[in-house]
């Protein structure tokens, strides 16, 4: 899981062109969507984009995303509860 | 000479949608209640994903060899002009995809040859569509997304009221292609069953394809079919692509169009929605109509039987609701089946027959760009104009700046004023450098060449508050970002498609994020006019900046791509290194002695006789002895055309005075007007010009245009 959370930062600061933070100034706990960090609805979607293209999960329920999307920790638990390659 | 009391009648209508070619199968379709949404069907293009989404489509479309948005605007034209042997002496017209569906299929064949791209500038429907009905003025693009058609239709009622203009073709057109199908579902805005507006149950739009054409007089014609009684713009300066919560931007757009027709809510008969089916836009709709209408009128969307069509759309509803009021007629709002109790609406559920007087129609669009018209019936009295009338005139320059290769204002014109070049393209750190960072970071190329422009203009001026309104032009739009989507939907299959870019792609993208970063909430216009979009953006201020009070920025910008920029624009040599930026200013309509002015004084296509009239048109401005200096743009695509005009020119008015050929310093690119006007700007500041002395800015070409700049006396 820390793997994937520090991955995670590094997918995330590259496709939103968070260009101003580092992965050690993103805090995983923290509120990701509206909070300092600015990401907004169509941040969101792009991360779902990516998601679904490097971990093969569909996020495509708004009230899943709700929670999906409550914090960078907790996107990464969905991916590993819901990735094809997870164990199961 | 202005006459604010003008009526504005439509003489003219000529439709072609997905609910059928012409006004008669339009209202066929409409009276029936029934959707045109269908699956995509793979004639308009082929997908690598299905199922195919449902859309709005245009069949039986007569086959040529001009690109879809092209053929769909010129059956709009046949239709709008039947019956009449006039010709008009401008065309506007909407667009947001011109000639990209063509473009699209070059790209994935990979072709290299740069004149198979030719259709691909949004300023091409408006030349085919000038061709086509022989109007040899002005032939202007506004490219506002989703209100195009709606403010293409405002800019050719402000310029008939105030101008001599008499008869203007308006209005918008679209056509289906990979980007908006895919980037709107990107964004999650499509509705896999179909757009269904105002229903408790919707879930998105469905992308569609039309074209509408009103021809629009001042002159009363036989049949008069209506009269343009107001328009109404404002910016949401909220968010790229989502509308305010509130339904803010909406509220004043409608609001301003009731009180330029100077009539009020009451007055109103009906109202046709945006109703796109999103659940945020007829959220974000019925707040706003709620707060204007105590008691709203019987009103709905026609999405959920056209689909959207995008820069269409505020054109063939403006359209409709001519129909409507000359037939006594109210389309229902197709797809809608439970009315959504949050919105607190009541849509028309069944086609109904009814007098109608008066019409409001919205448009709504990415970028927060709203456009209202107020349509009216043929004998409605004109309102008596209690305000005083508007004179053209110059606007006051407050504020300039640049960006070229040589680096910001400063940097180039401290270069150009050593004659030496200032092509080239300034790196991304250094236009950016004085933005704020979180702000802009889904931003490319062309989005920050324009906000870094009108951040510089704002300091220039020395002033703290922001203009209001923002007009700019931009030959081609943001590559970049339209690269980088198309690239990454076409390396996937077909499969993911980014939102960012797809938002960032739109033309007026860069307007938009100007109005949100300085809370601009006027108008907010974008145009296109390739090598001419300045110029274009300068005339689109010159309509709607009517007050003495009221300032604008007023901008034109390009970026240049390595793999677009070769192929689209005929200027640009493959070989030989690209130029980009451009130029912005802060304008206000009040008269300030001692500062610069500008003042665009012509604007024609090149045709036999129009450097004659050029001359003309200057002599009625100054004596030629004014004149101190030319800075002539002639693009390299048209080099041998614009160098006779421009010997024509001089021999003709037998001027001694200097001609700078301005690209030989900025660069091909078609933004180089405005940087051009920075140096006319920049030579009347440094007192390089002798006092009272004038500087012309020509433009030859495809286009003979002319903006005079001068610095006011007491």
């Amino acid at each position: 899981m820390d793997e994937l959370i520090k991955k995670l930062k590094v997918q995330l600061i590259e496709i939103l062109n968070l260009s101003d933070v580092t992965p050690e100034d993103f805090d995983e706990n923290a509120q990701l969507v509206g909070g300092d960090l600015g990401i907004d609805s169509i941040d969101v979607l792009e991360i779902v984009v990516m998601v679904e293209k490097e971990y093969g999960v569909v996020i495509n329920n708004k009230e899943i995303a709700e929670k999906v999307f409550t914090s960078l920790a907790s996107l990464a638990e969905f991916i590993v509860k819901s990735s094809p390659t997870s164990s199961s | 000479m202005s006459d604010q009391t003008k009526i504005i009648y439509i003489a003219g209508i000529g439709i072609i949608s997905p609910l059928g070619c012409g006004a008669d199968a339009t209202e066929q379709t409409l009276r029936k209640d029934r959707s045109a949404i269908a699956p995509l069907n793979a004639k308009v293009f082929p997908i690598q994903q299905p199922p195919p989404l449902p859309v709005g489509q245009v069949t039986d479309l007569p086959d040529s060899p001009l690109p879809r948005t092209h053929r769909l605007t010129i059956a709009a034209a046949r239709e709008a002009m039947s019956g009449y042997s006039c010709v008009p002496d401008a065309v506007i017209i909407g667009t947001t995809t011109g000639g990209i569906l063509t473009t699209e299929e070059l790209l994935i064949k990979e072709e290299k040859d740069s004149k198979k791209y030719r259709y691909h500038g949004l300023t091409t429907v408006a030349e085919e569509l000038a061709d086509a009905v022989n109007c040899t003025g002005p032939a202007l693009t506004v490219s506002t997304a989703c209100s195009s058609g709606a403010i293409a239709i405002s800019m050719a009622l402000k310029m008939l009221q105030s101008g001599e203009e008499e008869w203007i073709l308006a209005g918008g057109a679209d056509s289906l292609c990979r980007l908006t199908y895919f980037g709107f579902h990107s964004l999650q805005l499509v509705d896999p069953k179909g757009s269904r507006p105002l229903d408790a149950n919707r879930a998105g739009m469905s992308v569609a394809e039309a074209a509408g054409l009103l021809l629009l007089s001042t002159i009363k014609p036989k049949n008069p079919l209506g009269q343009i009684l107001g328009c109404g713009l404002s910016c949401d300066a909220y968010h790229p692509a989502s509308p305010h919560p509130k339904g803010k931007g909406a509220f004043q757009a409608m609001r301003n169009a009731i009180n330029d027709a100077r009539s009020n809510a009451r007055a109103v008969h009906y109202i046709n929605l945006h109703g796109t089916g999103t659940p945020d836009n007829d959220l974000a709709e019925s707040k706003a109509i709620r707060s204007l209408f105590a008691t709203p009128p019987p009103l709905s969307s026609i999405k959920g039987a056209t689909g959207h069509s995008l820069a269409a759309s505020g054109a063939i509803e403006a359209i409709i609701s001519s129909i409507c009021i000359q037939k006594g007629f109210l389309p229902a709002n197709t797809g809608c089946i439970e009315p959504d109790p949050e919105l607190n609406l009541k849509p028309i559920l069944v086609p109904s027959n009814q007098p109608v007087s008066v019409v409001l129609s919205n448009s709504f669009g990415f970028g927060g760009n709203n456009a209202c018209l107020l349509i009216g019936k043929a004998d409605t009295p004109p309102s008596p104009s209690p305000e005083p009338e508007r004179l053209p005139g110059p606007f006051t320059i407050l504020g300039k700046a640049c960006i070229t290769g040589a680096g910001h204002t400063k940097e180039s014109m401290e270069r150009f004023a050593k004659l030496e070049s200032i092509a080239g393209t300034l790196d991304l750190d250094s236009i950016s450098e004085q933005l704020p960072v979180r702000k802009i970071r889904r931003l490319k190329r062309f989005s920050r060449i324009a906000l870094a422009l009108v951040e510089a203009a704002k300091q220039d001026s020395g002033l703290k508050q922001s203009p209001h309104s923002v007009f700019m032009g931009s030959g081609w739009g943001a590559l970049s970002d339209t690269y980088d989507f198309l690239n990454k939907l076409q390396n996937s299959n077909e499969k993911f498609s980014s939102p960012i870019d797809f938002v960032g792609s739109v033309h007026n993208s860069a307007t938009g994020n100007i109005a949100i970063l300085h809370d601009a909430t006027g108008a907010n216009v974008t145009c296109s006019g390739g090598d001419y979009s300045f110029e274009q953006a300068l005339l689109a201020a010159d309509n709607f900046l009517t007050d003495t009070a009221e300032t604008a920025f007023v901008l034109a910008a390009d970026e240049t791509n390595e793999h677009y920029s070769p192929l689209f624009d005929p200027s640009i040599d493959a070989n030989a290194p690209l130029a980009d930026g451009g130029g912005a200013f802060y304008l206000t309509r009040k008269a300030i002695p001692g500062k610069p002015a500008l003042e665009l004084i012509f604007y024609q296509k090149q045709v036999e006789n129009s450097v004659n009239k050029l001359i003309t048109t200057l002599g009625k401005y100054s004596s030629q002895e004014e004149y101190h200096m030319i800075l002539a743009g002639i693009p390299a695509s048209d080099a041998s055309d614009g160098e006779a005009q421009l010997d024509e020119f001089m021999k003709k008015t037998g001027l001694d005075i200097p001609v700078i050929h301005y690209r030989k310093f900025t660069g091909e690119f078609a933004a180089a007007s405005s940087v051009a006007a920075v140096m006319a700007t920049y030579l009347l500041e440094e007192n390089i010009v002798e006092a009272g002395k004038k500087i012309l800015v020509l433009g030859f070409g495809k286009n003979l245009t002319a903006m005079k700049f001068s610095k006011q006396t007491a």
